[in-house]
């Protein structure tokens, strides 16, 4: 009898061991930053297609960016790795890659051509030194304008497609009783509605030419003080109470009409859906008003941690593939409220946004990224975001200061 | 010969009695002493040591001298948060002990109901700066706090949006503060009321002193330790301030009510500046230490001298 049981203790050691062993291969943690409901069902798409290709997913989810990413590189620097992380792509993720400490996904990505499938800039973004070190899975455009369609008509506009329209669009609503701009005043969304304005007013070709070079003389520019004159003149249009306001708070003005514009992100969807509301019905959306049409694009990715030297282990491999087949592209870009990576499949079961984004980007000349994604240091854009933040905020501060202030915030954080 | 053994042996015994004590009580500091020179000296130092680096997401040790220190000083944002704390520091701090030592009086002066008033200056103490933070947001939000409710109510030229003013919102941090930490500088002096000697009362009384007068010459000197400890007590909580400044108004609008400790923390997680934040760090660290030291000093010695005679 004891005999029976040592031997039983063995067996069930050892089929643990080997099981143990066998499931290492295909399992891969991955950790994320996705608590929230929509962000997790999005996921959990991504999941479902790794788990039926044989994969185990072992879910580490850190609710904030900024811990989840500071737990990741923790981890890495602590020996003990998460295999896939969300990471956002950019100068920090080529620092981690300087280091030595992420794998790279290069040969799938050559087996599966998507320098041909991304957008060039994006591929541009998540590589480093030629080879891939992220797999991007979603594009969200930062420059879109939501607005409640109700509003205009009360107030008797359509829906303004430069900025000089957009100011007398703003009046009337203002005369009809309507807040012109729900905006959210935290750095961060004042940064995109002053980038809606830099596209709108310099065009996209000054847009990409200074965040990519950030140059003194494009920063002190005449045209760069008409983007601060617009700007400012965006100042009364908004309302008392705005600053400090979460985005979603102000996402919810603009579907109950109290508000009629919104400058944001296309993941301002999401609450749209929640609320009830088909986005493109009531609520419309269109890109913010722009002398030529473009589109800025912003990336979610995930990163691959180097386990043992720089090549993925299978699982590594398999999440990357896993992550840009078209099926799944589709069904987690539904329900994330972003577009597909891979501009190569089919739009037709998006909502009408999503549609307006994916037949914009068929013309790559109106392709840009946010500044995160040009390489411009977080130190940078930090700095960009405090001095956009002060111009919008001090009620006595000139255009040409603003404009001075911006341009020396960018010179000493480089 | 049994007794010398005896001797022998008590003798052995008392000096190892004394011995042993010293011994096992530096043995118990061992892990305290640890926890003080690794956590506290040694991360003060390397905080030091990366200030005087380019590290930006993680530490590299590829020293710039005070580079670092440079682009600080240059940093208006910076600026603004220092400013800020002295701002902060001195209303908050002066604002507790002020409320706090008047609400102490009140209750000693044998109110009514002086346990439900104790409760409920009490409470706010049991929330953490987040909820206050949350609370107070909502209270001075002009387009649902109070401003809209007194505008309600008819009185429709009434102002309270300081929140949302660059040039107010570093002071509401100062109210939502004084409000949450007020009970607790009132129980610590309470205490102190309630530790004076009957006798001294008395005295005043018959001497017909006023009442006031005996606070404010007699009493007030005596509860110095007090003023001390509360004093001690609030600059710490001053000086780790974060989480009530990014719960009410997230540094903003703008950065206006920035202060350092939400600079740096800032720096480092959220802008991978890993050097700038440590030099902030540290420099915030010689700050306080400029400013408090003078003062413990000042009053250890005089408790000293005190004991003296």
């Amino acid at each position: 009898m004891k005999e029976f049981s040592k031997v039983a203790m063995v067996a069930a050691f050892l089929s643990t061991a080997v099981s143990a062993g066998a499931l290492h291969a295909q399992t891969a943690e991955v950790l994320h930053w996705w608590t929230s409901g929509g962000e997790q069902a999005a996921l959990g798409e991504v999941r479902k297609a790794f788990e039926a290709q044989g994969g185990t997913w072992v879910d580490t989810p850190i609710a904030g960016g900024g811990n989840a990413r500071a737990a990741a590189v923790n981890r890495m620097l602590g020996g003990d790795p998460a295999a896939v992380f969300q990471f956002s792509i950019g100068q920090q993720l080529r620092e981690l890659a300087d280091q030595g400490l992420l794998a790279n996904v290069d040969q799938i990505a050559t087996e599966e051509h998507w320098d041909d499938k991304l957008p060039p800039l994006i591929v541009k973004a998540a590589k480093y030194d030629g080879e891939y070190i992220a797999a991007p899975i979603n594009i969200h455009g930062e420059n879109w304008m939501f607005y409640n369609k109700e509003a205009f008509e009360k107030a008797g506009v359509d829906v303004p497609k430069t900025w000089p329209e957009f100011m007398t669009a703003a009046k009337k609503l203002q005369d009809a009783g309507i807040i012109p701009i729900g905006l959210g005043g935290q750095p961060w969304q004042e940064r995109i509605m002053f980038n809606s304005v830099l596209l709108g007013v310099g065009g996209r070709d000054f847009y990409a030419k200074l965040y990519s070079t950030l140059d003194d003389d494009l920063l002190a520019s005449d045209t760069m003080r008409e983007v601060f004159e617009t700007f400012a003149k965006l100042k009364p249009f908004v309302d008392e109470s705005s600053p400090g306001r979460n985005w979603n708070e102000a996402t919810n003005m603009v579907i109950k009409g109290d508000a009629a514009v919104q400058f944001m992100g296309d993941w301002a969807k999401g609450e749209i859906i929640a609320a009830g509301v088909e986005p493109g019905t009531t609520v419309g959306c269109s890109l913010a008003p722009a002398k030529d049409t473009a589109y800025i694009m912003t990336v979610d990715a995930f990163a691959f941690s180097a386990m043992d030297g720089q090549d993925p282990t299978p699982a590594q491999a398999k999440m990357a593939h896993v992550m840009l087949e078209p099926d799944v592209q589709i069904a987690f870009n539904k329900k994330k409220g972003s577009i597909p990576a891979r501009l190569d499949v089919p739009s037709d079961s998006f909502d009408a946004c999503a549609q307006l984004a994916i037949k914009t980007l068929q013309d790559e000349k109106t392709h840009l990224v946010s500044t995160g994604l040009f390489g411009v240091p977080s130190a940078v854009s930090g700095a960009i975001d405090d001095s956009i933040s002060n111009f919008w905020n001090s009620a006595d501060m000139s255009a040409a200061e603003g404009q001075e202030q911006f341009r020396q915030a960018i010179s000493y954080a480089k | 010969m049994a007794e010398q053994a005896q001797r022998a042996l008590t003798s052995s015994h008392s000096g190892r009695r004394r011995w042993r004590p010293q011994w096992t009580a530096r043995m118990a500091l061992i892990p305290a002493m640890t926890i003080t020179i690794v956590c506290f000296y040694g991360f003060i130092i390397w905080t030091f040591v990366i200030s005087l680096t380019r590290s930006r997401l993680l530490p590299v040790y590829k020293f710039t001298g005070f580079d670092q220190y440079f682009r600080l000083f240059a940093n208006e944002r910076w600026w603004t948060a220092m400013q800020n704390l002295a701002i902060h520091g001195v209303l908050f701090i002066g604002g507790c002990m002020l409320f706090g030592y008047f609400l102490a009086i009140l209750v000693d002066r044998g109110i009514k109901a002086e346990g439900l008033f104790r409760t409920v200056f009490m409470l706010p103490l049991s929330m953490s700066f987040i909820v206050t933070g949350v609370i107070w947001q909502w209270v001075m939000n002009p387009g649902l706090g109070l401003q809209e409710a007194v505008r309600d109510l008819g009185w429709t030229s009434f102002e309270f949006n300081w929140i949302v003013r660059p040039d107010r919102s570093i002071y509401t941090l100062a109210i939502a503060g004084i409000w949450q930490q007020v009970g607790l500088c009132m129980a610590l002096f309470l205490a102190g009321l309630r530790n004076i000697d009957p006798n001294i009362w008395k005295a005043t009384r018959v001497d017909g002193i006023p009442v006031w007068r005996v606070y404010l010459h007699v009493i007030t000197p005596m509860l110095r330790t007090v003023f001390f400890t509360v004093f001690i007590l609030m600059s710490a909580i001053v000086m780790k301030a974060f989480d009530l400044v990014v719960a009410l108004t997230g540094g903003g609008p703008g950065f206006s009510s920035d202060l350092p400790a939400r600079f740096v923390v800032d720096h480092i997680l959220n802008r991978q500046e890993l050097g700038l934040g440590a030099a902030g760090a540290f420099v915030l660290l010689c700050t306080v230490i400029a400013v408090i030291s003078p003062y413990i000093h000042f009053e250890l010695r005089k408790e000293r001298g005190g004991r003296g005679h």
